[in-house]
């Protein structure tokens, strides 16, 4: 089951042309996302996890491209896709997404029905009636009570957590494999975010929906997440199942991101923070692009780009800190804390 | 020792539009003392009023009702043009978009002195370079940052520049509105370790407006919650998370994501429905119901709630 690869990423490399100027975006990735699960990719602003899973849907910026590497969806690769024909095999039918920012994406001067039944029409065999039929029963599925009444009315009779819950019913509209969401969650409430974290797990089921999770939400992560990566620099430094990062972490970058959350500071203390400015990525990157930010750097850091290192079947961290000649490093303290919930070899 | 109270707003109520026909009250009888020296949280969700309590007490909303007083002058309503002016610079703000709040045609130096400029608090233009200069190296950027413009400055720093902008006036309460919401985790860090320190140094005391609950946990000494223009309970903050007694606090603070897979995974989310209080003949009050834990509820929930306090 496991073994069930629905979406494969190869040596990935995109690249942008910001006024002339070569950016590179994404360095080298490679992922394999399994059938059924939902993988939160974690990272700061510029990390590059927006534009790694813009990338499977062909929505790039027009100066960016992917410059060599493949991603292969059911066995075709999609990288090579041109044309927007191409794309709409794919985008909606068999990968669909859904952002941030629930005001923006619907259009404000359509009712919630046309809306619905314009992708149901686009995407599948149904017409008028059924489709309308089809987009009520959408709409009682994401949990929205009198879809019946609420078919008719307009995106700004909505709050911005049922908002949500109209984008997630378009995504899925037309039975995706893919569900990608961008930030879903970001610009709701607590309260409301708890609702819409538990729409989705719900969904997962229901649609056998495979979940790509974007977000710099560590507690969603936690709730959501089978398995999670953390980008730095346009790079995956460490990718885990969710309680291997969580209470086994090998990366100083995933440790740093750990500790830098208030949940983990004593009050009165200061928080830990990570010194220096991101990486830049207009230059090229030798050796581990975290090295300049990271206190337990080695001089190989600076020279030559560490390989994966295992941890166990599921689990690598893209650190020198593993090699078996590397000197022992400690965690920060916080960081120990959360190691002691780690039970090991399960 | 007990310390003394620098701000106190006592039952305000703060209405939006001008006929009785879609008259909007955002904030509605609340009353809370801001203690010298201290952070004062102030959370809730979109909509509850947070906000407009932090704009009521800088004045740019006019109360409907009620009073607030700062060192126990009364500083709403009409005041005489001296104590305008003395309270513009004792009470500044900090915004949540540090891109939204920053000029993008105007210099940093002109962005950081423009409340120099609008009180005149200066001496000569001499005088007022300096404090620039100072303000800039007291959030941490370097005092040449003075000639470029915002577009120059990535999120954090951009914060940082609002920060600045606020201390230069030398302000004895920072009202901080949702002060890092926008940034990063690591940026996230660096901000309040900076909000600290700057504390620390200063004696700053901050009203910090935040929907993000394990940031004011961080940071705050009390906290009260707000729900639809009312504060339902108003505790010392470490009490608050560990002892919370208002159904709509529980659900809240049962709503933060953890992180923490195998907690995250297994928890309870309760949800708070506001037909659960019965206030048709046992009204609801404002009521101490511990050493300084306040909460809004009937003789019969405050029975209950001291169970809960001090079993």
């Amino acid at each position: 089951m496991k073994d069930d690869v629905i979406l494969s990423v190869k040596d990935l490399v995109i690249k942008f042309n910001l006024r002339g100027r070569i950016l590179t975006a994404i360095r080298e990735v490679s992922l394999d996302i399994f059938r059924g699960e939902s993988l939160a990719i974690v990272g700061e602003s510029g990390s590059g996890k927006s534009v790694l899973v813009k990338s499977f849907i062909g929505l790039l910026d027009e100066n960016g491209w992917i410059d060599s590497g493949k991603i292969i969806y059911k066995g075709t690769d999609i990288s090579q896709y041109k044309s927007e024909q191409d794309w709409l095999k794919i985008r909606g039918r068999e990968i669909a997404m859904v952002f941030q920012e629930p005001m923006t994406s619907l259009n404000p001067l359509k009712t919630i029905g046309s809306q619905i039944k314009e992708t149901v029409i686009l995407h599948s065999r149904l017409r008028s009636k059924a489709a309308k039929r089809k987009s009520i029963e959408l709409l009682e599925d994401v949990g929205i009570s009198q879809a019946e009444k609420r078919f008719t009315q307009y995106p700004h009779e909505f709050s911005g957590g049922m908002r949500q819950r109209v984008v997630i019913a378009i995504a899925i509209a037309c039975n995706p494999s893919i569900l990608i969401c961008d930030e879903p969650t970001t610009a709701l409430d607590v309260t409301i975010q708890a609702q819409i974290l538990d729409l989705l797990k719900y969904l997962k089921v229901k649609y056998n929906l495979t979940i790509i999770f974007i977000t710099h939400d560590l507690g969603v992560v936690a709730n959501i997440a089978d398995r999670v990566a953390v980008m730095y620099a346009g790079d995956i430094v460490e990718i885990g199942k969710s309680e291997e990062i969580f209470y086994n972490s090998q990366h100083p970058y995933t440790w740093a991101l750990l500790s830098s959350l208030p949940q983990f500071a004593e009050k009165g203390k200061f928080l830990y923070s990570i010194d220096g400015m991101p990486t830049n990525l207009f230059n090229d990157i030798e050796g581990d692009a975290f090295a300049p930010r990271n206190k337990n750097a080695l001089k190989i850091d600076y020279v030559i780009r560490p390989p994966y290192f295992s941890i166990s079947p599921t689990h690598k961290a893209r650190t020198w800190l593993l090699d078996k000649r590397a000197p022992k490093v400690h965690p920060p303290n916080s960081i120990k804390e959360l190691h002691k919930n780690w039970r090991g070899n399960h | 020792m007990k310390k003394e109270s620098l701000l106190e707003v006592k039952n305000i109520k703060v209405e939006f539009g001008t006929n009785r026909k879609n008259k909007i009250v955002a904030v509605d009888g609340v009353s809370f003392k801001i203690l010298k020296g201290e952070s004062f949280g102030l959370v809730g969700e979109s909509g509850s009023g947070k906000s407009t309590i932090g704009r009521a007490i800088i004045r740019i909303y006019d109360l409907a009702d009620g009073v607030i007083l700062y060192k126990g002058q009364r500083i709403s309503g009409k005041i005489s043009k001296s104590l305008d002016i003395d309270i513009t610079k004792k009470i500044q703000m900090i915004f949540q978009d540090p891109i939204a709040s920053l000029n993008e045609r105007a210099k940093i130096g002109y962005i950081v002195s423009e409340g120099l400029y609008n009180t005149k608090y200066y001496i000569s233009d001499e005088d007022r370079k300096e404090k620039v200069i100072k303000a800039l190296l007291d959030v941490g950027l370097f005092p040449e940052f003075a000639s470029r413009f915002p577009h120059e400055f990535s999120g954090g720093q951009r914060q940082r520049i609002g920060i600045a902008r606020a201390l230069i006036m030398e302000p004895e309460l920072v009202i901080a509105d949702e002060p890092v919401s926008a940034l990063d985790v690591s940026v996230r860090a660096q901000v309040l370790n900076l909000l600290l320190e700057l504390q620390d140094k200063l004696g700053l005391t901050y009203l910090f407006i935040s929907h993000d609950l394990s940031v004011v946990r961080y940071i705050t000494d009390r906290v009260a919650v707000i729900y639809k223009g009312k504060i339902l309970e108003l505790a010392k903050t470490e009490e608050l998370f560990e002892k919370p007694l208002h159904p709509y606090t529980r659900a809240l603070l049962s709503a933060i994501p953890v992180p923490d897979p195998r907690r995250e995974k297994n928890k309870k989310i309760e949800i708070y429905n506001p037909s659960c209080h019965d206030y048709s003949i046992d009204k609801a009050e404002w009521v101490e119901v511990g050493s300084g834990h306040f909460v809004l509820a009937n003789k019969k929930e405050i029975k209950e709630y001291r169970r809960i306090l001090f079993s």
